[in-house]
């Protein structure tokens, strides 16, 4: 067996947060050592290749206003944003029917005062939850009691806006509204900004102007790939962690067949997976309990490619909303910044996963080309390719995109998300207030990582 | 007593997608609730159609109304002909539904000739018969959307190029 190795601080988990706290670790002078379960890195970032030395993202790809540190940490690395496809028409599939429109506003009348009710109301409610501490809302008890499902209800948005914001949360969470409380959707939206600009739904669903807005040259996994590479033999690949120890002076960290001695530990890992990990001593029992309710909703990519995005000609934007009818809640043009070969993309997640996740693969492919073909036009029946990939069977991430957190969760065990478990600190997505589940809130909890190690260093 | 004569609805349709394909979807009885118009759900089914065995839906009739119809497999030749009878559609009775498919060559192209055929004998006298008169030719509207959807999943289904 090989020797222990030593270190300064060990990483658990090479995606964003993890070589993002890594990065900076190293910068301040301390010896890190990364260790990763996948034979790669970039955890929820995954590029596919297309061939010709084109990729296209497969995972977390989208970045936008507010979404601060992911790009100062980008334009660090040398790695340039280029605008999401947003010109022409976009589609609005309903009750079998495609219509095309433009703006923002969706061709259903009848959903549409509901739906816009429902943001107004959302928005103002969310800026009464304190970001950090949003079990100390006013109403917090009241609102963590309710799933955010049966407060729209109640508020009497009606069936269409209930629809729509569950087209929205089949991507954003991989969860339908049923399954998140109030308090932590508010919460979640109210992250939707940064330090000066409070979280907006609007901001969350655009594409111009909002998350969806652009996209990183060579896929958003270059971010992680080019700091891996800087942090050269530190990163340790193909070793799951699976029993972390500690004492009042070190941490150990055991894979299979190596061992990692340290003074700190950063786990960024999904915190799902981290109350998996054998502890010694165990994990506190609220912060293990918070950790096991916060699994990944359910969520996969399905992308065709073609020789050209000719969508574009025909003055389609290649983004589609489907409130019925589809496995798909949207669809986007995910062609590469060359403009070849084109690409749709269709988010498959929530209560569709659970309908088409146990379809043959033939069946599923052809209903979400089918959708294609709504938003682009016949052609799209006929790609040259076509990939799904689904985040519920990768073993170390298990679901997308992020978690949604059920009732009466938050006002009970809220506190234990990022509070330090001896010598052993949390980073990742899901241990953000901004941005929360996005690739800005991992870069923003790595950062928060390392600067909480690196003062206790001090 | 009189017996009804025997009505007759049948269209004809080609479709853009090789028999077999087009086989492959008809034969699941999983599946209608995709293609089939007015087929709002199929509530129980049985997989590939086997000869003697039922499956039901819940069809869409006139406007709102609805019905629970249940068909019967009563005749396969795959890739040629399938036949099922059907019971739930008052004041039609004797429901018989036949698909045949003949391949054909569309611009060198593999494609399959459709025939989807309707047989029932109209209840409720001349009501029945009035009935019958007002509805053919929302059928044969019908059968020809079914096709052109199940056209679309055979093609959509299609293996892609390697």
């Amino acid at each position: 067996m090989p020797a222990a190795q030593r270190a300064d601080v060990v990483v658990v988990g090479a995606g964003l947060a993890g070589l993002t706290a890594a990065r900076a670790l190293a910068a301040a002078g301390l010896d890190v050592a990364v260790v990763e379960a996948r034979d790669r890195v970039g955890g929820r970032t995954v590029n596919h290749d297309l061939g010709d030395g084109q990729v296209v993202e497969a995972g977390g790809q989208f970045v936008g206003p507010t979404q601060n540190r992911v790009l100062a940490l980008a334009t660090a690395l040398g790695i340039a944003t280029y605008p999401t496809h947003d010109r022409g028409a976009r589609v609005y599939v309903h009750n079998g029917r495609a219509r095309r429109f433009t703006g923002d506003v969706m061709p259903d009348p009848a959903a549409l005062p509901g739906l816009a009710l429902t943001i107004l109301r959302v928005d103002r409610l969310s800026r009464q939850v304190p970001l950090d501490a949003p079990w100390r809302a006013r109403h917090a008890r009241r609102w963590d009691a309710v799933p955010f499902a049966s407060w729209i209800r109640h508020a009497g948005a009606g069936r269409g806006a209930l629809d729509l914001v569950d087209v929205f949360l089949a991507s954003g969470f991989g969860a339908p509204a049923t399954e998140a409380s109030l308090l932590y959707a508010l919460w979640y939206i109210a992250g939707m900004g940064d330090e000066r600009t409070p979280g907006t739904i609007t901001r969350g669903i655009a594409t111009t102007g909002g998350a969806q807005e652009a996209r990183f040259v060579g896929g958003s996994q270059s971010l992680s790939t080019t700091m891996a590479q800087a942090l050269g033999d530190r990163v340790t690949l193909g070793a799951p962690v699976r029993a972390i120890e500690q004492d009042a002076s070190t941490v150990t960290v055991r894979s299979e067949g190596r061992t990692w001695i340290a003074r700190h530990a950063i786990v960024a890992l999904p915190p799902a997976l981290a109350a998996r990990i054998a502890w010694t001593p165990l994990l506190p029992p609220q912060q293990d309990a918070l950790f096991q309710r916060m699994a990944f909703g359910t969520l996969m990519k399905c992308e065709a490619v073609y020789d050209e995005p000719f969508w574009r000609d025909d003055d389609l934007s290649g983004q589609g909303v489907f409130r019925s009818g589809s496995p798909l809640c949207s669809t986007f043009d995910n062609t590469p910044t060359s403009g070849h070969p084109g690409v749709l993309m269709g988010f498959l997640g929530g209560q569709q996963w659970r309908t088409w996740s146990g379809r043959s693969a033939r069946e599923r492919r052809g209903a979400v080309l089918r959708s294609f073909a709504q938003v682009a036009g016949r052609r799209a029946l006929h790609p040259r390719g076509y990939f799904e990939q689904d985040w519920t069977s990768e073993e170390w991430t298990r679901g997308g995109p992020t978690s949604a957190i059920g009732p009466g969760v938050l006002t009970t065990l809220g506190e234990w998300r990022d509070r330090p478990f001896g010598r052993v600190r949390w980073a990742g997505a899901e241990h953000a207030n901004h941005w929360n589940g996005y690739m800005d809130g991992a870069v923003r909890s790595g950062e928060a990582a390392a600067r909480a190690v690196l003062d206790q260093e001090d | 007593m009189t017996v009804a004569p025997l009505s007759e609805v049948a269209e004809t349709a080609v479709l853009a997608a090789p028999v077999e394909r087009v086989w492959a979807v008809v034969d699941d009885t999983r599946r209608y609730g995709e293609w089939v118009v007015g087929v709002l759900e199929v509530t129980e089914h049985h997989g590939p159609a086997t000869v003697g065995r039922s499956y039901s839906e819940h069809n869409r009739t006139v406007g709102p109304l609805t019905t629970r119809s249940t068909w019967t497999v009563r005749e396969i030749e795959p890739v040629r002909l399938r036949v099922d009878t059907g019971t739930g559609f008052a004041p039609m009775h004797d429901m018989t539904n036949t698909f045949t498919f003949r391949p054909v060559t569309v611009d060198g192209a593999a494609a399959t000739e459709m025939t989807y055929r309707v047989t029932y004998r109209p209840g409720w006298g001349a009501v029945g018969r009035l009935i019958d008169r007002v509805q053919q030719p929302g059928l044969r509207t019908a059968f020809q959307a079914s096709m052109r959807n199940l056209e679309t999943i055979a093609i959509s289904e299609a293996e892609l190029p390697e």
